[in-house]
Formats: C-alpha cells, sequence, structure tokens
C-alpha cells in the first residue's frame, strides 16, 4: 500500500512540476524536496545530477549561444530548464529508493507476474550478456576488427533471443507445474478447435481434487480472487 | 533516442497518452488472444530481452540519446504487438527502476519508438514480401528507425510553439524542427542501417539456433 501510495505521489508530483514555470518557484521546490529527503540528499542528488548532466548542459549551451549571437536574453530559460529537470530527476530517484514496483504493482496480478518475471530476467539477461562480453574479451587480446565486432555483437544479442525461447517456454512450464493455468480450458480450446465432442470434466475433477489435495488454488478460484 | 522529463509539454504528453493506452489496450487484447496463457511468461522474458538490448545509449546533442533500440529486431521476431507491449513495459521499467527517459516523456516515446517505429518496420517487412533476406530484414529496420527519429524531431521541434513566457522564451524543449530535424534524423540514418544490419545477422543466428534446437 506504501508503494503505491509513494508511486501515485511521485506521479502526481511529476505532473505537476510539468505546469510549474517561474524559476524562483522550482527553486523554492527543489530546496523543499532536498529538505524533505534529509540525510539521503546528497547520494540522490548525485544521481540525478549525473542522470541528467549531459542533456541539460548540451540543451543549455547550444541554447545561450544561439541566444547570444541572435542578442537574445537566455536566464530565464537556462534556470528554468535546468531547475524543473534536475528536480524531476531527484523526485524520481527518490522515489526509485522507496518504491518496490512488484508490491506497488499488487492489485493488477498480471502486471505484477510480469514486472516480478521481467525483473528476474533482466538480471538473468544482464549477468549473460555480461560473460559474453568478458568471454569476447578474453578471446581478443588485441582490439578486434570491426566485423568481427559486430559479429560478435550479433552472436550475442541472437544467443540471449534463443535463450529469452527456451525462458519463456521454462517459466511456462514451471507455471504449469504449480498450477498457474487452467489445463483442461486447453483441453477443451483443442476440442472446440477440432470439433470434438468430449470435455475435461472428469480430469477437470481431478485435477481441482489434486489442488485441494495440495492446498494449492485452481485457476478458477484465483481468477475469482484476481477480481 | 528517447525523451527525458521536463521537455515535453503536458499538451504534447497528455495528448501522446490518449492515443496510447488505447492502443496499449488493443496490443493486450490481442497478445492474450494470440498468446494465450503463455502470455504473461513470454511478455516478461520479451520485455527482459528489449530491456537488455536497450541498455547501450549514446547521448546526442539536441537533448536526446541514442542506442540499438531492438525494436525492428523484436516486430521481425516476434510480431508488432507483442514487441510494442514488451518495448512500451521496457521503457516504463527504464523510468521506473534508471530514471532513464521519464515517465511524462513515456507515451510520447512509446507512441513514437514502439508503434509507429514498430508499425514501419512491420509494413515494410510485408511490403518486401517478407522473409529473413538482407534486404528484406535492413529495410524495415532501418526504415522505423528513421520512421521513429523523424517522429521524435517533430514532437520536440513542435515543444517551443507550445509554450512561452510573456518575454518570449520557451518553456520546455527550445529548439524548432529547423534544429531537431537535423540533429536527430541524421546521425539515425546511419544508427538506422547498423541496426538493420544486426537485426539481419541476429535473426540469421536466431532461425539457425531454433533450426538446430
Amino acid at each position: 500500500m506504501k508503494d503505491r501510495i509513494v508511486l501515485i505521489f511521485w506521479l502526481a508530483a511529476v505532473v505537476a512540476i510539468t505546469f510549474v514555470h517561474e524559476p524562483v518557484v522550482l527553486a523554492a521546490l527543489l530546496l523543499i524536496v532536498l529538505i524533505s529527503i534529509g540525510r539521503s540528499a546528497p547520494g540522490i542528488a548525485r544521481r540525478a545530477l549525473a542522470a541528467v548532466a549531459l542533456v541539460n548542459l548540451t540543451v543549455s549551451i547550444a541554447f545561450v549561444l544561439s541566444a547570444w549571437l541572435a542578442g537574445d536574453a537566455w536566464l530565464q530559460f537556462v534556470l528554468r530548464l535546468n531547475l524543473r529537470v534536475f528536480l524531476l530527476a531527484l523526485l524520481t530517484f527518490w522515489m526509485i529508493r522507496h518504491v518496490d514496483l512488484a508490491r506497488a504493482a499488487a492489485p493488477w496480478p498480471s502486471l505484477q507476474f510480469i514486472v516480478v518475471l521481467a525483473l528476474g530476467q533482466i538480471r538473468t539477461f544482464s549477468a549473460l550478456l555480461a560473460d559474453y562480453r568478458m568471454a569476447f574479451a578474453s578471446r581478443s587480446p588485441t582490439r578486434p576488427p570491426l566485423r568481427v565486432r559486430f559479429d560478435g555483437a550479433g552472436r550475442q544479442a541472437a544467443a540471449m533471443m534463443e535463450k529469452a525461447e527456451s525462458q519463456a517456454e521454462d517459466l511456462t512450464q514451471g507455471m504449469r507445474a504449480r498450477g498457474f493455468f487452467d489445463d483442461c480450458q486447453d483441453a477443451r480450446d483443442y476440442n472446440r478447435k477440432n470439433n470434438r465432442e468430449e470435455n475435461c470434466e472428469d480430469s477437470r475433477k481431478d485435477n481441482c481434487e489434486d489442488n485441494r489435495e495440495h492446498n494449492w488454488p485452481d485457476a478458477n478460484d484465483r481468477s475469482r480472487l484476481n477480481d | 533516442m528517447h525523451i527525458p522529463d521536463g521537455l515535453i509539454a503536458p499538451q504534447a504528453y497528455l495528448a501522446a497518452a490518449a492515443l496510447v493506452v488505447p492502443c496499449w489496450a488493443f496490443a493486450v487484447r490481442r497478445v492474450s488472444r494470440a498468446l494465450d496463457e503463455r502470455t504473461i511468461p513470454r511478455l516478461a522474458v520479451l520485455t527482459a530481452l528489449a530491456f537488455v538490448l536497450s541498455t547501450i545509449m549514446v547521448p546526442l546533442p539536441g537533448g536526446t540519446s541514442a542506442h540499438l533500440s531492438g525494436m525492428g529486431l523484436l516486430v521481425l521476431a516476434f510480431g508488432l504487438w507483442p514487441a510494442f507491449l514488451a518495448f512500451s513495459t521496457v521503457l516504463a521499467l527504464q523510468a521506473l527502476l534508471l530514471g532513464a527517459g521519464g515517465i511524462t516523456a513515456l507515451p510520447v516515446n512509446a507512441l513514437i519508438m514502439g508503434l509507429i517505429g514498430g508499425g514501419v518496420v512491420a509494413g515494410a517487412h510485408s511490403l518486401v514480401g517478407g522473409g529473413r533476406s538482407a534486404w528484406a530484414t535492413v529495410i524495415p529496420v532501418w526504415l522505423g528507425v528513421v520512421a521513429a527519429s523523424l517522429g521524435m524531431a517533430l514532437v520536440l521541434g513542435l515543444q517551443p510553439l507550445l509554450g512561452r513566457d510573456e518575454t518570449g522564451q520557451p518553456l520546455f524543449f527550445p529548439f524548432g524542427p529547423e534544429v531537431t530535424l537535423p540533429v536527430i534524423v541524421l546521425p539515425h540514418l546511419v544508427l538506422g542501417a547498423l541496426e538493420g544490419f544486426l537485426a539481419w545477422v541476429v535473426l540469421g543466428r536466431f532461425d539457425f539456433c531454433r533450426a538446430t534446437a
């Protein structure tokens, strides 16, 4: 619940700040946020600064140069842009520190499943990619030519895609083995597709009894719970 | 390529949200119908794959960045709607976990990179007759990347028109299309070709792995 509240508060704050254009107000808000964050403010501010510095510097320098060449004022815009973008980044990094996305998605089980599974898979793929990169580097005592590096990148991406395919199948099987899916629905769909009369009520009963025996909810119970 | 928070006017990102939310709903329905119970694990893995493919970002002058989005690759390997959903989830995760991209810019990023870019890839791929030949892969992916960069340049270039203060200074991104179009689109002409070529190499390897599995 806390995670959801923080997430909603952050979202509302981010949207509201995009309607604020006065640099003085933005500076005051920035000060309030920094004070509210407390002791972790320097760390969060450093991360936020690192995230926005390149974009802000590029846009600011380009704008100052073009305004200077045209003889226009630039200070108001540069202050506005930098304060707003930094304030938004600061709020985002504060939110990242305080919100567990999987818990925040709890009211929407399908979304929660996707978030949890995706986060786990991201860690797996990132580790795999790091392994591939290190293996490639260790096999290359000198810098390989562009064609070889390109081919290496292609093979790494292809291996990850192949891994993704088999991981999806493994995850599906794992979830089925733990009773996440209604297998009878599959059988009914198959029968319907093949115009077969028989249904799977018997196997459904078996499945449900099996689930009860192990104290697992069956698929229909779960969908009712989700509703 | 995607835009951070604070550079896009609320009129632009709210309008993009109004357009992209029904597209997400439609995509969820399409994907659920096509993939049945495997939808969740498959989408999760696809999302993770797209996330890892898009981790390398190269900043560009003009307030944005370039990277191998992997969108074309995902569209050609898995279809437009699963790829669009996975890519949108990646953008959301990047905004919510890494602070990259921005949550207000998410609808704009998802619409332009995911739907327009992905749609152009899928359309061009079917126009050239499908298949996995070099031309049938490189050209659609290149067109998708260029179309997405064009859309992004136009959205950014529109910002000075959407908000100025009483002194005439911009409220959001300050440069018009005369700056954003060359700054964003020109590098993507090369990046798109690189991404297309990489997609061709990857899909060739991917099909080989599938066939020998």
